[in-house]
C-alpha cells in the first residue's frame, strides 16, 4: 500500500521558458530537467547521467549555464530560462547552430544541445575566446563522438563572425 | 532518478531570518540546499535521507561579499563564478580562485557555493585547502546569533563539523594579509577538468635573508579532513631552500599525511604526489624570492623611465607603436600580471593600422630578418621559429612557398605565434588561412600577435 | 556526367538541422498513450542459484506487472549466434547484474523503490573473475571447459625457425575492459495488440538483430515483429546486440499489461549491466633474423567474453585475424580463444578484438626494436607487407599500398625526427619527459571471410510520388553519417542533386535487411549496393522510355512521377554478390579475410608529468589510406572522434572491477577525456581507391581505435626508458613502475 500519507502536494511554480511565461503544478523536489520534458514536452534537453557530469542537461538559467538535472524546480520559480528550443528565432538558426551544421559540430547529436547552450553562454560572456578557453568553457560538456575539434572549431568560427558582423 | 519527488518537501523562506527560525523549530528536519551540485547527486542516485529541505540558494545575506581594510566577507552563498569574477580575490586570494576555477565546469560553478563545499566537508573539496592556508575564520549563525570559529578547528572528523544542528554558515573571513606572499595552488584529478581531486594543494611562503620565515602548506584528498601539514612547515621553518630541504620535506609530508586507497586512486600514489607537490611548491618558493627581487627592480626602474624611453624598449616586444603608447601609459605597473593586463588593454582598443605596423616587425616564418625588427626582436624571432630551421627541407620549401601566396593574397607577412609548433603544424594552418577571406584573415593574424606579444613580455621581464 | 560531384564534397549532414534545434526525437522523447514504465530486477551475486524470490512490504505490488521467465511465450533467450543467454535467469544467475524479473508501473519514479524492495535468496556457488581463474580450470561456469571459442592460423613451419633465429623476442602484452558510454543510455519502447504483433522503437544499431530475437522469445512469425530505430545518440558497437535483451524485456512487460511499456536505463544501470570491450592479454614469442627481419612467431590471443558467449566468437575471430598487424609473418601460428568468466558479457566496441591484439602488436614491435638494436621506424620499415606478399591468413596483398612510404609521410607530418632530438636533449629537465611514438597498423573493413555471403544484405531505392529518392536500408544512423554518405551515394549515381535524396527510418516494415550497423561495413559493402540499387531505377525509367539516357535532374523528376501514377510503388532492389575473387576457408582459417584493408600510421607526442606521472598527449598525427574519402568533414569527425576513445582506452577508462561488477558505473568515476585533455588531432587521407567499395571507398569507422593505444605507450615507455604492457596505463601504474625502477633493473624482453 503506498504510503499516502507521507506524500507531499504538488505546487504551482512560473517562470519563463524561451520567452513565454509558463506556470506548472509540480513537486517541489522534481528536477527543472524533468519538468522541462515531461511537463512542458521540451524534449531538446536530455538527461545523459543524472549527476551533473555530462553537461546534456545544459540550459541557461537567468543568462547562466546550469545543469538542469541538478535544479529543484521549486528554485527555478519567476526564472528566465533558455532551452535549445530557444535558441533559434524562429526558422533562422542561430549563428552557432550555423557553424556547428558547417563544422560537423554534431555527429549524434545527443549532446548538441547542452553544447549548444555552453557554447552560447561562453560567447555571451567572452566573445572573443581563444581556443583555450573555448575548450575551458566546453569542459562540463562531455561528447563521445567528434573528440570536440570541430566543436571547438565551430565555436571559434562562430566568433569571428560575430566580430566581424 | 532513483528518488520519488512525491517523498521530498522544499520550501524557500526567502530570508535567513527565517531559515535559522525554522532549524530552531524543528531541529534535524530540515536540510539546507544552495545550489544543490552535491544534495541533487545524492537525490538522483535514492541517497538522500532528508526528506525535507530548506532552499538558501541566493538569500541576499548569504550571496555577497564585504570588503573592510582588515578583511574580506564572503557570504556562504557565494558561488565559483562570484569568487572567479570578484577583483580582490583574484588579486589578494589567488589560492581560492584557482580553486574556484577547479572545481567542475562552468555549469557547476554558476551554482556550487563556498559554503556547501565547506559544509558538506568532502576531504577531496576543492576550495578547503586555500582557506586553511588564508587563516580563513567562519561565522556561523543561528536565532542564537553568530559566532566566529577558526575554520583550521571546523572539520572534527571525515565529513562531520563543528555546526550545531541549527546553524548555518553565515559567511567566510579572510584576512588581507597575504599579498606579499608566494602563492601555489595544484590540482591533481583524473582529467584536467571536472575532476574529483586525487590530492590538491594550497600553499603560501615568504622567504627572507635567503631562509624560509613563513610557510603555509594544506593539502586535500589526504586524510579525512583537508590537513595542514603542520609538522611539514615545522620542519623546513627557517631553514634555506635547497634540495636537501625538498627531500626534508618530502619525507615529513609523506610521514604527516593519511592517505586511503578508494575507488578514485591509491594511497601510495596519493602519498608520492602529495611529497612531489610540497617539493615543487619549495622549489618555487625559492625561485620567486630569488627572481623577483630582480624582475621587481627592472619593471620599478622601466615605470619611472620617460615617456619615449619606455616606448623605445617594449617595442621589441610588439613593433605598434599605438600599443607601446597605450602599455606607457597605464604606468606604474606592478608586476607581470598587471603588464600583462596593460598590454591586453592596449591592443583591444587598436585600429588595424596599428595591427599591421605590428605585424611588419617580424620576419617571414622561415627566414630570419624583418625590415624593422630591433635586434632583441630578430632574437626572439629566431627562437619562436626554432622548430621551422630544424626542420626537412621539404617542409621549409613548402613554407615558403606558402608564405609567398600567402603576401600575394592578403599583401602582408603571414603572423603566427609560432612558439611549440613544429614546422608542419605550421603549414598546415598557413594553408587553412589562405582560404580565410581578408576579414577573417585580419582577425586571425592579429590574435596570434597578440599571443606572440604576451609571450615576449614575459621574456622581456627576465 | 556532370564535373560537380557530390562523391567528396562535404554536403550538409542529412538530419543536423534536426539535430542542432533539438527536434530530433530519441527514444526518451517519445510517449505513447497509457504507457507504462518498465526496470529491471538484476541479480545481486555472480553466480548462484535462486531459491526463493519475496516481494518486500511498502509497495503496492498489485499496481506493478510482473513479468519473470515463465511468461516467456517462446524460447527464453536472446537469440544472436549461440541461444546460450536467457532472457530472464529462471533457475540460476551466472554473472552480476543479470535480469531476472520486470516490473513496470505508470509512474516512473515508483520503479526503483520497488525493484530495491525484490528480495531474492541464492546458493551462492563460486565464481571466476580473470581469463587466468578460467584457464586453471578450478570451476568450470560454462560449457564443459569454460572456453566459448578458439581458433587456430597457421601459416608456413613455425616450429622450424627458432633455431634459425639470433634474436627471439617475448611479450605479454593485456588490455582493460572499455565502457562505450554513448551519451545517449540504452532506451526501448514496446506495445502489442493480437492482430498486429509486437513493435518496437529504440536506441539501437541494428534492427533485424531485434527482430530475429524477438520473433524467437515471443514465438511470432516475421510479420507479426517490427522493429523501428529512433534517432540514436551514439553506440559505438555498444547497442549492437544489448538492444535486443531490452526490446525483449519491453516487449514482454508489453504483452502481459497490454499496453505500451518504456524501458531507459539511467547511466549507473548502463554502466554496470550492459556490454563492455572484451579483456584481452597477448603473448607473442617472435623470431628474428641478425637483420630484425621477422622468420615467424607465436601469438597466443584470449579474450574474456563474460558469462555467456554472445558475440565473442566474432570479436576473437577480427582480433585473431589482425593480431600479426601490417608486418609479413612468413611463419606464424596464432592460437586465440574466448574463454568465460562470471562478469556481464562483454561486447561489441569499435574494433572488435582487433584494438586489443594490435595493442599488443605494436607494443611488441617497440620491444623487438630494443632487443635487436635497431630504432622504431626502422623495424617496421624492414617488416612492412608489401604487394605480392600475404597475411597471416594468406591473403595477397593487391593493392599498391607502399607502407614504408606512408611511415615517411607520417613522420614528416609529425616532425618526428627533429622531435626526437630535441626531446633527447631535453628530457634531463627534472620535472617531464616527452616522448614520441608510432604505431602502424590495417584494418579490414566488412564482415569477416564468408560473414558478407551469409548475411546476403538487399538494399532498396525508392522512386516517390513527387519524384524524388528515398533508400531503404536496415542501416542505422547514429552519429557517423550513415543517411548523408548513402544520400550522396544514391544522388551521384544518378546525377541527381543531394538534396533530392532521402533515407528512410530504419523500420523492419519499410526496410529489407541490409545486414547490422558495423564492422565498418556501411559505406563500403551498403553503399555499394545503393549505387546499383538507385541505378535500378534509373534503368527501370530509361526501359520505359519515359527518361533519355542524357537527362535533367527535372526531367528525372518528372519521369519518375509519371512512372508512380501508372505502376504505382517504385522500387528498385539490390542483392549483395560476393566478388568473385574473394575466397575464405572456414574450416583452415585462411584466405581472403577481408575484402579490403584500410592501413595506417599513427604518431602520438606526449609529455610524463613527472610530479603527477600523469600524461599529456600534446600532438597526434593520423595518417591512413581508406580508399576514397567520400565526405571529408565526416570522415575527419570519424577519425578525431575515434582517436579521442583510443585516447581514453590507452590513459583514463578504467573498470574498476569487484566480484564480477563494475564499481565505477557513474561518470563521475568512470573518466572519459573531456575538451581540455585533448590536443587538435591533426587528421590525413590517402585514396588508393577500392573496387569492393562504393566509389573506392573503404571503411573507416573503427580504424582509428587501432592506433592511439599502442602510440601512446610506446612514447610513454621511451620518454620514461620504462616498458609498458597494460592498459589503461594510469598515472598510479607509472608511479609505481618509476618506484620500482628506483629499486631494482627493468628486464625487457629476452634475447636470444
Amino acid at each position: 500500500m503506498t504510503n499516502k500519507s507521507k506524500q507531499r502536494a504538488k505546487t504551482e511554480i512560473s517562470f519563463i521558458v524561451n520567452g513565454e511565461p509558463k506556470t506548472v503544478r509540480a513537486y517541489t523536489m522534481e528536477r527543472l530537467l524533468d519538468v522541462l520534458r515531461q511537463q512542458l514536452e521540451l524534449t531538446g534537453t536530455k538527461e545523459g547521467c543524472g549527476e551533473g557530469e555530462c553537461g546534456s542537461c545544459s540550459v541557461l538559467l537567468d543568462g547562466m549555464l546550469v545543469n538542469s538535472c541538478l535544479i529543484p524546480v521549486l528554485q527555478a520559480e519567476g526564472a528566465n530560462i533558455v532551452t535549445i528550443e530557444g535558441v533559434a528565432a524562429g526558422d533562422t538558426l542561430h549563428l552557432l547552430q550555423q557553424t556547428f551544421l558547417e563544422h560537423g559540430g554534431a555527429q549524434c547529436g545527443i549532446c548538441t544541445p547542452g553544447m549548444i547552450l555552453a557554447a552560447t553562454h561562453l560567447l555571451n560572456e567572452k566573445p572573443a575566446p581563444t581556443l583555450e578557453e573555448i575548450r575551458e568553457g566546453l569542459s562540463g560538456n562531455l561528447c563521445r563522438c567528434t573528440g570536440y575539434s570541430q566543436i571547438v572549431e565551430a565555436v571559434a568560427e562562430a566568433s569571428r563572425r560575430k566580430a566581424i558582423a | 532518478m532513483r528518488s520519488h519527488p512525491s517523498d521530498f518537501e522544499m520550501i524557500a523562506p526567502g530570508s535567513l531570518h527565517a531559515v535559522v527560525s525554522l532549524l530552531t523549530r524543528e531541529p534535524g528536519m530540515w536540510l539546507p540546499i544552495a545550489g544543490g551540485t552535491d544534495v541533487m547527486v545524492q537525490y538522483a542516485a535514492g541517497m538522500l535521507p532528508s526528506r525535507k529541505l530548506v532552499s538558501i540558494w541566493n538569500l541576499p545575506e548569504l550571496r555577497r561579499i564585504e570588503v573592510t581594510a582588515s578583511e574580506i566577507q564572503i557570504g556562504a552563498g557565494y558561488t565559483y563564478t562570484d569568487l572567479r569574477n570578484h577583483d580582490i580575490v583574484r588579486r589578494e586570494f589567488p589560492l581560492l580562485h584557482t580553486a574556484a576555477r577547479w572545481t567542475g565546469g562552468i555549469a557547476n560553478q554558476n551554482r556550487g557555493t563556498i559554503g556547501g563545499n565547506i559544509v558538506n566537508a568532502s576531504p577531496a573539496a576543492d576550495s578547503l585547502p586555500a582557506l586553511l592556508v588564508y587563516d580563513a575564520e567562519l561565522i556561523l549563525v543561528s536565532v542564537r546569533g553568530e559566532r566566529r570559529v577558526p575554520y583550521a578547528s571546523f572539520h572534527t572528523g571525515y565529513k562531520k563539523t563543528l555546526l550545531a544542528a541549527d546553524e548555518l554558515v553565515q559567511a567566510i573571513c579572510l584576512p588581507r594579509r597575504f599579498a606579499e606572499h608566494f602563492g601555489y595552488a595544484r590540482k591533481v584529478g583524473a582529467r584536467n577538468s571536472q575532476a574529483i581531486s586525487k590530492v590538491c594543494i594550497a600553499a603560501l611562503g615568504k622567504v627572507s635573508n635567503g631562509v624560509v620565515e613563513e610557510i603555509r602548506i594544506a593539502l586535500g584528498s589526504i586524510a579525512p579532513v583537508p590537513l595542514r601539514l603542520a609538522e611539514t612547515e615545522q620542519a623546513v621553518k627557517g631553514k634555506a631552500i635547497d634540495s636537501d630541504l625538498l627531500l626534508l620535506a618530502k619525507r615529513a609530508a609523506a610521514a604527516e599525511i593519511r592517505p586511503i586507497d578508494d575507488i578514485r586512486s591509491s594511497a601510495r600514489y596519493r602519498a608520492a604526489v602529495a611529497g612531489n607537490l610540497v617539493a615543487e611548491f619549495l622549489n618555487r618558493l625559492g625561485a620567486a624570492f630569488a627572481e623577483t627581487g630582480e624582475a621587481r627592480d627592472f619593471l620599478v626602474r622601466w615605470n619611472r623611465l620617460p615617456v619615449d624611453k619606455a616606448i623605445s624598449l617594449i617595442l621589441s616586444c610588439c613593433g605598434s607603436k599605438a600599443w607601446a603608447h597605450g602599455v606607457v601609459s597605464r604606468r606604474p605597473l606592478a608586476d607581470e600580471a598587471a603588464l600583462l593586463a596593460a598590454s591586453h588593454d592596449a591592443w583591444s582598443s587598436l585600429a588595424h593600422a596599428d595591427w599591421n605596423e605590428a605585424f611588419e616587425t617580424h620576419p617571414r616564418i622561415g627566414e630570419s630578418r624583418a625590415s624593422q625588427a630591433s635586434p632583441q626582436s630578430v632574437e626572439w624571432s629566431a627562437e619562436e621559429q626554432r622548430n621551422v630551421q630544424q626542420s626537412e627541407s621539404g617542409v621549409q620549401k613548402a613554407l615558403a612557398d606558402a608564405n609567398r601566396e600567402y603576401e600575394r593574397r592578403f599583401n602582408r607577412i603571414f603572423i603566427i605565434c609560432a612558439t611549440g609548433k613544429s614546422a608542419t603544424e605550421i603549414l598546415e594552418i598557413l594553408r587553412r588561412r589562405l582560404k580565410n577571406d581578408a576579414a577573417t584573415e585580419l582577425h586571425e593574424a592579429a590574435e596570434q600577435q597578440r599571443q606572440i606579444t604576451h609571450i615576449r613580455l614575459k621574456k622581456w621581464l627576465q | 556526367m556532370s564535373s560537380d560531384s557530390i562523391i567528396g564534397k562535404s554536403v550538409p549532414r542529412q538530419e543536423g538541422r534536426d539535430k542542432v534545434t533539438g527536434r530530433s526525437q530519441y527514444v526518451d522523447d517519445m510517449v505513447l498513450p497509457n504507457m507504462l514504465f518498465g526496470a529491471t530486477v538484476r541479480s545481486r551475486i555472480p553466480r548462484g542459484r535462486i531459491k526463493r524470490i519475496t516481494f518486500g512490504a511498502g509497495i503496492a505490488w498489485d499496481e506493478f506487472v510482473i513479468v519473470s521467465a515463465k511468461d516467456i511465450p517462446g524460447k527464453n533467450c536472446i537469440a544472436l549466434i549461440g541461444d546460450d543467454q536467457p532472457c530472464l535467469a529462471s533457475e540460476c544467475v551466472n554473472h552480476p547484474e543479470e535480469p531476472i524479473l520486470l516490473l513496470a508501473h505508470p509512474d516512473r519514479c515508483l520503479l526503483p523503490k520497488a525493484v530495491e524492495a525484490v528480495a531474492i535468496e541464492y546458493e551462492p556457488l563460486p565464481a571466476i573473475f580473470t581469463m587466468e581463474e578460467s584457464e586453471r580450470l578450478s570451476e568450470i561456469v560454462w560449457g564443459a571447459d569454460n572456453i566459448f571459442k578458439t581458433y587456430l592460423i597457421e601459416k608456413g613451419e613455425v616450429d622450424d625457425v627458432w633455431e634459425k633465429a639470433a634474436y627471439m623476442v617475448e611479450g605479454e602484452y593485456t588490455t582493460g575492459a572499455q565502457e562505450q558510454l554513448y551519451i545517449e543510455n540504452n532506451g526501448m519502447i514496446a506495445a502489442f495488440e493480437a492482430a498486429q504483433g509486437i513493435t518496437v522503437w529504440g536506441s539501437l544499431q541494428c534492427p533485424y538483430y531485434i527482430h530475429k530475437a524477438l520473433m524467437a522469445l515471443c514465438n511470432l512469425p516475421a510479420e507479426k515483429v517490427r522493429v523501428v530505430q529512433m534517432e540514436t545518440g551514439g553506440a559505438f558497437g555498444g547497442k549492437e546486440e544489448y538492444p535486443s535483451m531490452i526490446a525483449a524485456h519491453a516487449a514482454l512487460l508489453a504483452i502481459k499489461s497490454g499496453k505500451p511499456v518504456k524501458i531507459i536505463y539511467d547511466r549507473m544501470e548502463d554502466m554496470a549491466a550492459t556490454t563492455k570491450r572484451h579483456p584481452s592479454r597477448t603473448r607473442h614469442r617472435t623470431a628474428l633474423s641478425k637483420d630484425g627481419m621477422i622468420l615467424g612467431g607465436e601469438i597466443d590471443f584470449t579474450i574474456d567474453g563474460g558469462a555467456y558467449a554472445t558475440l565473442s566468437s566474432v570479436v576473437l575471430s577480427r582480433g585473431a585475424i589482425h593480431a600479426g598487424g601490417p608486418y609479413y609473418w612468413p611463419n606464424i601460428r596464432i592460437r586465440a580463444k574466448a574463454v568465460a568468466t562470471n562478469a556481464p558479457p562483454h561486447g561489441a566496441f569499435r574494433g572488435f578484438g582487433a584494438p586489443q591484439s594490435l595493442f599488443a602488436m605494436e607494443r611488441h614491435m617497440d620491444r623487438i626494436a630494443q632487443a635487436v638494436g635497431l630504432s622504431p621506424v626502422e623495424i617496421r620499415r624492414r617488416n612492412f607487407l608489401h604487394p605480392g606478399q600475404s597475411t597471416t591468413t594468406e591473403q595477397v596483398v593487391r593493392e599498391p599500398i607502399d607502407l614504408p612510404k606512408l611511415l615517411d609521410r607520417a613522420l614528416e607530418l609529425s616532425d618526428y625526427r627533429s622531435r626526437k632530438n630535441r626531446f633527447a636533449n631535453e628530457n634531463n629537465a627534472s620535472t617531464s619527459r616527452k616522448g614520441i611514438g608510432i604505431a602502424a597498423f590495417l584494418h579490414g573493413a566488412g564482415f569477416t571471410g564468408s560473414g558478407e555471403r551469409y548475411l546476403s544484405s538487399v538494399v532498396g531505392v525508392e522512386g516517390c510520388a513527387d519524384g524524388t529518392l528515398r533508400v531503404l536500408v536496415s542501416s542505422t544512423e547514429f552519429g557517423q553519417g550513415t543517411k548523408t554518405v548513402l544520400s550522396q551515394i544514391a544522388a551521384q549515381a544518378l546525377r541527381l542533386p543531394y538534396e533530392k535524396v532521402s533515407v528512410a527510418q530504419a523500420d523492419t516494415l519499410e526496410v529489407p535487411n541490409s545486414g547490422p550497423t558495423v564492422a565498418s561495413r556501411t559505406v563500403m559493402v551498403v553503399g555499394k549496393l545503393v549505387q546499383s540499387a538507385a541505378l535500378g531505377i534509373k534503368q527501370t525509367l530509361i526501359s520505359s522510355k519515359l527518361l533519355k539516357d542524357d537527362y535533367t535532374a527535372g526531367e528525372f523528376s518528372v519521369a519518375c512521377q509519371e512512372y508512380v501514377v501508372t505502376h504505382g510503388q517504385f522500387r528498385s532492389w539490390s542483392r549483395y554478390e560476393p566478388p568473385a575473387d574473394v575466397f575464405w576457408d572456414d574450416e583452415k582459417y585462411r584466405g581472403e579475410a577481408y575484402a579490403a584493408f584500410a592501413w595506417a600510421v599513427y604518431v602520438a607526442a606526449v609529455t610524463v608529468d613527472l610530479t603527477t606521472y600523469s600524461v599529456a598527449v600534446d600532438d597526434f598525427v593520423a595518417l591512413q589510406e581508406v580508399g576514397k574519402v567520400l565526405h571529408p568533414l565526416l570522415a575527419r569527425g570519424q577519425i578525431i572522434g575515434g582517436v579521442a576513445q583510443g585516447i581514453g582506452f590507452s590513459l583514463y577508462e578504467k573498470v574498476v572491477w569487484q566480484n564480477g561488477r563494475m564499481r565505477n558505473s557513474q561518470m563521475t568515476n568512470y573518466i572519459i577525456p573531456a575538451s581540455t585533455d585533448l590536443p587538435p588531432i591533426r587528421v590525413f587521407f590517402e585514396e588508393l581507391g577500392n573496387v569492393h567499395g562504393a566509389y573506392g571507398a573503404k571503411g573507416i569507422g573503427e580504424l582509428p581505435m587501432d592506433g592511439p593505444a599502442p602510440a601512446i605507450v610506446n612514447a610513454v615507455s621511451e620518454a620514461l626508458g620504462v616498458q609498458f604492457d597494460s592498459i589503461p596505463l594510469l598515472p598510479e601504474d607509472i608511479m609505481e613502475s618509476l618506484a620500482s625502477e628506483e629499486s631494482t633493473a627493468d628486464s625487457s624482453g629476452k634475447i636470444g
